[in-house]
């Protein structure tokens, strides 16, 4: 035990020393969350500003009654003005939508024009699906229709996710997974490169007690990485965890562990450094990109969805984000940590089997 | 690829071994196997009374081993570097006692990437010592240093035998198999060619002298001079291997005198190992 105690004191101080460690580990990561919390968050915030042009005058009833479905509607920030004055609005990207309702309908049905900016297709397509379907209620009430089916919607979580609250744990996955798959790889392999491994192995301590030093090592490593990321996250970026924090470390401990073992097989299987750090930058990128660490897996294409499945860094941000952002139980999040330690655990066995010191 | 085959030796208690060989003979590989690092196809080796085949481990406890070119902890210091291999070890020495034996001490706190050569090579033979070892290997301990850095460490590794502790090392350097060595094994190609002390080595692979010498004139005469068994040309000098130096001498006098050639240069000097290695190879050590 003394010698992976030390050999994980020993490391914490090299990891210290070594500036690209801490530009990967802490900075690029806090970076990476300010950037994207910054451009997505104002999408997030899901409210749009819709210009109402009334040509009716307000003398006519359905006009009115639409204009003030539209003003319902929670997400709507809805002003009324000019018919030219909203188009240059919205030409300036000032507006998500102007919806004009013409005078009193000379012609069958009574057609309400909606102008959306074609180069901000998302923001337009959501506002557009709304404005539809407070035209359909409209029409079913004209009719006398009672509601065949009805939709309750209500949030899981009692208050909004914000961009940052949502961020955050992907983050402190993705950041896990980075060590494992960049981090250890580029040191083990290193180490074997420059024999360093070789002059441990001339002592009698078993190279499995070596890596367990290595393993306690990148822990620590990665505790300290994810705290310092909570820590700026929730005090500079304002993100809110309402999970427990120890169920966090736990997972984070987890995460680490599980991915240093991948990262162990991506240093054993590879001839060189050189080759070890490609390997893991190719395991890395789909995952970063594909796991929801940035975005809700939900908008990643349908064709992909099984390799989303299959990414073993997608259980544990759903686990993260479920447990810190939203605060559910880790319990429900326990096949996912199974998917997880099943790689991990294969990681290891892949690493102690093609295990070589040259 | 065989790089070793039916190496067979004993090494004394309290006594420098020497493996002398060119690079690729196959000396590494021997160490790698003493050291329970690499497992043998086949054969046996007991050091310091342990089974190295049965229990590598008992004998890495036994043994301190300096590794040819083998890296440090980059951002590690001195004295860190010691410790962290001291946690490894069972029982160690005292580092700071081994710092100050081998003059580490202004360099405790540096990193290692701010050592020199020198320095990082008495690292290394530090570490080697840590556990108080009774066998210690040494692969080509001086490569790479300067005269001056290879004499400080040719004395600390006499030092070690001084605490009665066997030392087993490698070199292709010849000066250092006889200024060092108890005992040396030629080695090449995978094989042990002799076996003793250099002198007896020398006696009796390399019995005469080297005449070495640069003449005006035709050399196909030297070749018939008494004594002479081989001549042969070094850098535009002329050496003339004989078994009769005292002979030879005064046979190359006559000649310069008779043939009115012209003598430049002439030295003569005993055989060294270099050429108890060229007798049993054909070749040079440094090719």
């Amino acid at each position: 035990m003394r010698p992976v105690l030390v050999m994980a004191a020993y490391s914490f101080r090299m990891f210290l020393r070594d500036r690209s460690a801490l530009w990967w580990g802490i900075l690029f990561p806090i970076l990476l969350m300010g950037l994207i919390g910054d451009v997505f968050g104002k999408a997030d915030r899901l409210s749009f500003d819709v210009s109402v042009v009334d040509r009716s005058g307000g003398t006519y009833v359905p006009a009115t009654a639409i204009k003030e479905e539209l003003r319902a509607v929670p997400v709507f920030q809805v002003r009324e003005e000019p018919g030219d004055e909203a188009l240059a609005a919205l030409k300036d990207g000032k507006r998500s939508l102007v919806v004009v309702l013409p005078e009193a309908a000379a012609t069958r049905p009574y057609t309400v024009q909606v102008f959306y900016d074609e180069s901000r297709a998302q923001v337009s397509q959501a506002a557009l699906a709304i404005v539809q379907r407070v035209v359909d209620q409209g029409n079913l009430r004209l009719a006398g229709a009672a509601p065949a089916v009805a939709v309750d919607a209500r949030g899981t979580s009692t208050r909004r996710l914000g961009m940052f609250d949502f961020l955050l744990p992907g983050i402190m996955a993705m950041t896990l997974m980075q060590s494992g798959l960049m981090g250890v790889t580029w040191v083990v392999s290193t180490y074997r490169e420059k024999l360093i491994l070789k002059r441990v192995l001339t002592t009698p301590v078993p190279p499995a007690v070596f890596y367990a030093g290595l393993v306690a090592r990148f822990t620590a490593v990665n505790l300290f990485q994810v705290a310092v990321i909570f820590l700026v996250a929730t005090f500079a970026f304002h993100a809110r965890t309402v999970g427990s924090l120890a169920a966090l470390a736990l997972l984070s401990i987890v995460g680490s562990v599980c991915f240093l073992g991948i990262g162990f097989a991506v240093s054993a299987v590879s001839r060189s450094a050189e080759a070890a750090n490609n390997l893991g930058s190719l395991l890395n990128f789909p995952m970063m990109f594909l796991s929801g660490t940035f975005w809700p897996r939900e908008m990643i294409p349908e064709a992909l969805q099984p390799v989303v499945a299959a990414l073993p860094l997608t259980p544990l941000v759903e686990a993260m984000r479920g447990v810190g952002a939203r605060g559910e139980p880790l319990t429900d999040f326990l096949p996912g940590i199974a998917y997880l330690i099943a790689w991990g655990t294969a990681g290891f066995l892949v690493a102690a089997r093609y295990f070589r010191w040259e | 690829m065989v790089a070793v085959h039916g190496v067979s030796f004993t090494v004394e208690e309290g006594e420098i071994f020497g493996l002398l060989g060119p690079n690729g003979a196959g000396k590494t590989t021997t160490l790698e196997m003493l050291e329970g690092l690499r497992r043998p196809d086949a054969g046996r080796a007991v050091v310091a009374g342990v089974d190295v085949v049965a229990d590598p481990q008992g004998v890495k406890a036994r043994i301190g081993v300096q590794l040819q070119q083998a890296g440090f902890f980059e951002r590690l210091t001195v004295e860190e570097t010691l410790r962290l291999f001291a946690s490894f070890h069972r029982r160690a020495a005292d580092v700071n006692a081994l710092i100050a034996r081998f003059n580490l001490g202004d360099k405790r706190k540096a990193l290692i990437q701010n050592l020199s050569g020198g320095q990082q090579q008495r690292l290394s033979l530090a570490l080697a010592l840590l556990n108080d070892p009774q066998v210690v290997f040494l692969d080509e301990p001086t490569t790479g240093l300067d005269p001056q850095a290879r004499r400080n460490l040719w004395e600390a590794i006499g030092r070690v035998r001084a605490e009665g502790k066997t030392v087993i090392l490698t070199t292709h350097y010849m000066e250092e198999a006889e200024a060092l060595c108890d005992r040396v094994a030629i080695m090449d190609r995978g094989r042990i060619l002799a076996i003793d002390t250099p002198r007896a080595l020398i006696r009796r692979y390399a019995p005469g002298a080297a005449i070495s010498l640069r003449l005006d004139g035709d050399r196909a005469v030297l070749e018939g001079l008494p004594g002479v068994r081989r001549v042969e040309d070094r850098n535009g000098e002329v050496v003339l291997q004989t078994d009769a130096a005292q002979e030879t001498l005064a046979a190359v006098m006559e000649l310069t005198r008779g043939e009115g050639a012209e003598l430049y240069h002439l030295s003569v000097r005993e055989g060294t190992l270099e050429d108890v290695f060229l007798n049993l190879t054909g070749r040079s050590l440094r090719e």
